[in-house]
């Protein structure tokens, strides 16, 4: 057996015996794949964020008693651990409710003064089109559209728009329609020549591949804590120095602030001045852990098991007669998720059968990228999402195919 | 279609779980936006027709293609017996709470007499009516009768069978109830009384089963026929008399103190059996108190 065989069966994610670390999937036996709607939780997790409550309880950077001072050092060493796994600096990570909000924060708080241009793609999930429309309604911005090719990648020619009036261009790292990734380098490239910051949604990304926000050259990143092992509650917006500082004020509280008086407030620089009010310690907390964990399983295989799933998962689906996947059909190109239809059966249909006949847990719909969808080709009802993750296994897939071999039938 | 159905079987179910009101809840929302004719967007049809086919396609895939197919049709075929069920049943409910048996004035089986035929029917406190057997027998058959109404002469080759199998061992008692819906039963039972006077009770009460529709449609004309046939003298008089209104009287009034709400109804040794399998009923525990 070659050396690099060998060392690849060596470095391979044992899902197997991995899934005894997720309780939901002992006590509930079911074939979970919908990790793109959000992942399952290790019981490291589950614990570490119960350890909050159960060893401290108090709120961080406020109270100067031992048990506010041990919140402190557990929320900003979680900080520490998280901006770490993402390649950032723990000053550059700002904590969120989650992408959603942090992508709001940014595309709400940007002034456009001086560049009214926010460029983006119809294949943005709704949290990142919607602000982005909300500002063109309000008459803040005006959105540009960077083409999408019927595989479902970007038409790199059309970066052309991003021009000295573009403000911001705001994309996607990985869709959750397709799993297809974004050309980021180029459009960073091109976002940065013409002066522009750039926001990654990395909800779909972070989480199945190692990030390294530093390489990236982005200015933000948002994740959820959820979709990668950790709690749900918690999000992170990633942010470059000066780019935070070009940030106006989003929600403002307690924390917030250096001093204020009637006359002047003096706020705080990045993260705490967009961290107002009490902080969800214990998803934090929980956060960590789950970066720990997924460090510990390693980005690099949980990427590589992710690849070979999606080749088997995109082989079983078009095996199925009448079947059509959205996006490439390259697994190389994708993240073991593959948004696809049954001729003839109804995407809602197909969802709540394999859950019926095989404890199948796969999300049906537009998958909050209504657009997306339409771009892609998909009827007004959607399609079918099978997305997965690093607990998933081969028998999984069979299983599904054989399944879904059964309702393409009907 | 099937929100229809699946509102009231979640109703019903919701009175004894509260895990079926969230069900309940969305198929209200289901139907009120159906009824309104919008598109119901509780995906609670949806599920059913997922869980239908998930059960249907374990057992045969070919079959579940089928109702995959044909769903909406069977969804409205469902629905219509659903609400025709819902429509007789009320209508039996009315007839139940209105004249005591579920089929009106009719009578017959009926489902909720099965209930009341344990709990509301009462022996009757006499034996007197027309009778046979052995009057110091164990065992006493007491049969509410009505000589116009179809069931009571459907059971009547079974009540002959009964008395001439068992003999002495049973006392047999006919009381009659004549019911208003039934044409001149009132007259016949007095007939079959003045046949009695003269000793030709049996007789006369097979003619009047065997002519049961001419005797419901010419009354006293086929009456009297029926006396001429069977030589009974003192007929004419005795029918136009009323000497026997009295003795009917009484026994109409045994039946409605016994509870009776359609004939026959028979009792033996006090347990009531009503509907059309009764007379069977009635023989089987016989049967059983005389140890065959």
């Amino acid at each position: 057996m070659p050396a690099f065989q060998a060392l690849a069966m060596w470095m391979a994610i044992d899902a197997d015996r991995l899934r005894a670390d997720f309780p939901v999937l002992k006590s509930s036996g079911t074939i979970y794949f919908d990790s793109a709607c959000t992942t399952l939780k290790p019981r490291a997790v589950i614990e570490a964020e119960a350890s909050y409550y159960n060893e401290m309880g108090a709120c961080a950077g406020r109270s100067h008693h031992s048990l506010a001072k041990k919140t402190e050092e557990k929320f900003e060493s979680s900080r520490e651990r998280i901006a770490r796994f993402a390649g950032a600096k723990k000053e550059q990570l700002v904590f969120t409710k989650n992408t959603t909000e942090a992508l709001n924060l940014v595309v709400r708080s940007l002034d456009y003064s001086q560049r009214k241009k926010i460029i983006t793609t119809p294949l943005e999930h709704h949290s990142l089109l919607l602000p982005i429309m909300e500002q063109q309604r309000r008459g803040v911005a005006r959105m540009g559209m960077l083409g999408v090719l019927p595989d479902g990648s970007i038409d790199e020619g059309s970066l052309s728009i991003i021009d000295r009036n573009t403000a911001l261009v705001a994309i996607h790292h990985t869709t959750n329609t397709t799993g297809m990734r974004a050309p980021l380098e180029k459009i960073v490239k091109a976002a940065h020549d013409a002066g522009a910051l750039v926001l990654v949604d990395g909800a779909q990304g972070v989480p199945h591949s190692r990030t390294d926000f530093g390489k990236l050259g982005a200015d933000f990143l948002a994740f959820s804590g959820h979709k990668m092992c950790g709690p749900t509650g918690i999000g992170c917006l990633l942010g470059r120095k000066e780019a935070f500082e070009k940030l106006d004020t989003f929600i403002v509280g307690g924390e917030t602030i250096e001093t204020v008086s009637l006359e002047k407030v003096v706020w705080k620089s990045a993260p705490k001045r967009f961290e107002a009010g009490i902080q969800n310690y214990a998803g934090a907390i929980g956060l960590a852990a789950a970066c720990d964990y997924l460090s510990r399983v390693g980005m690099e295989n949980i990427e590589r098991h992710e690849h070979g799933m999606a080749g088997k998962l995109i082989e079983a689906i078009k095996s199925i007669p009448g079947s059509a996947i959205y996006g490439s059909p390259d697994p190389s190109r994708r993240s073991a998720l593959v948004s696809f239809s049954l001729k003839g059966v109804a995407p809602h249909q197909v969802a709540l059968m394999a859950d019926s006949l095989a404890k199948i847990a796969l999300r049906s719909g537009v998958f909050c990228a209504q657009v997306g969808m339409q771009a892609l080709g998909a009827p007004k009802e959607g399609a079918v999402r099978a997305s997965l993750y690093l607990y998933n296994t081969d028998e999984e897939v069979r299983t599904f195919a054989e399944a879904m071999q059964k309702i393409a039938r009907l | 279609m099937l929100c229809f159905v699946a509102l009231a079987v979640f109703l019903f179910l919701s009175i004894f779980s509260a895990k079926y009101r969230p069900l309940a809840r969305r198929a209200l929302d289901c139907v009120a936006k159906k009824a309104t004719l919008r598109p119901c967007d509780t995906g609670l049809d949806e599920e059913i027709k997922a869980a239908s086919l998930s059960g249907i396609m374990k057992a045969s895939p070919g079959a579940a293609a089928f109702a995959n197919r044909h769903f909406e049709a069977f969804s409205l075929f469902f629905t219509l017996i659903f609400f025709l069920s819902l429509f007789f049943a009320a209508q039996g409910l009315y007839n139940f709470v209105i004249y005591g048996n579920c089929n009106g004035f009719e009578g017959g089986f009926c489902i909720y007499s099965g209930i009341q035929n344990e709990l509301l029917l009462k022996a009757p406190s006499s034996l007197q009516g027309v009778s046979a057997g052995n009057p110091n027998a164990n065992i006493t058959v007491i049969e509410f009768g009505c000589y116009t109404c179809p069931y009571t002469k459907a059971a009547e080759p079974d009540v002959l069978r009964l008395i001439s199998e068992y003999g002495n061992r049973i006392y047999y008692v006919y009381k009659a109830f004549p019911l208003p819906t039934h044409p001149y039963s009132r007259e016949a039972a007095i007939a079959a009384l003045c046949a009695d006077d003269e000793g030709k009770y049996w007789e006369y009460r097979a003619a009047l089963f065997d002519r049961q529709q001419d005797v419901m449609q010419n009354g006293t004309a086929a009456l009297q026929g029926i006396a001429r046939s069977l030589n009974l003298t003192a007929f004419g008089s005795c029918y136009s008399s009323g000497k026997h209104n009295d003795q009917l009287q009484k026994s109409t009034d045994e039946c409605t103190a016994s509870g009776i709400y359609g004939t026959p109804t028979f009792f033996v040794n006090g347990k009531a059996f009503a509907g059309p399998g009764a007379v069977n009923d009635a023989g089987k525990e016989v049967k059983g108190l005389l140890g065959h």
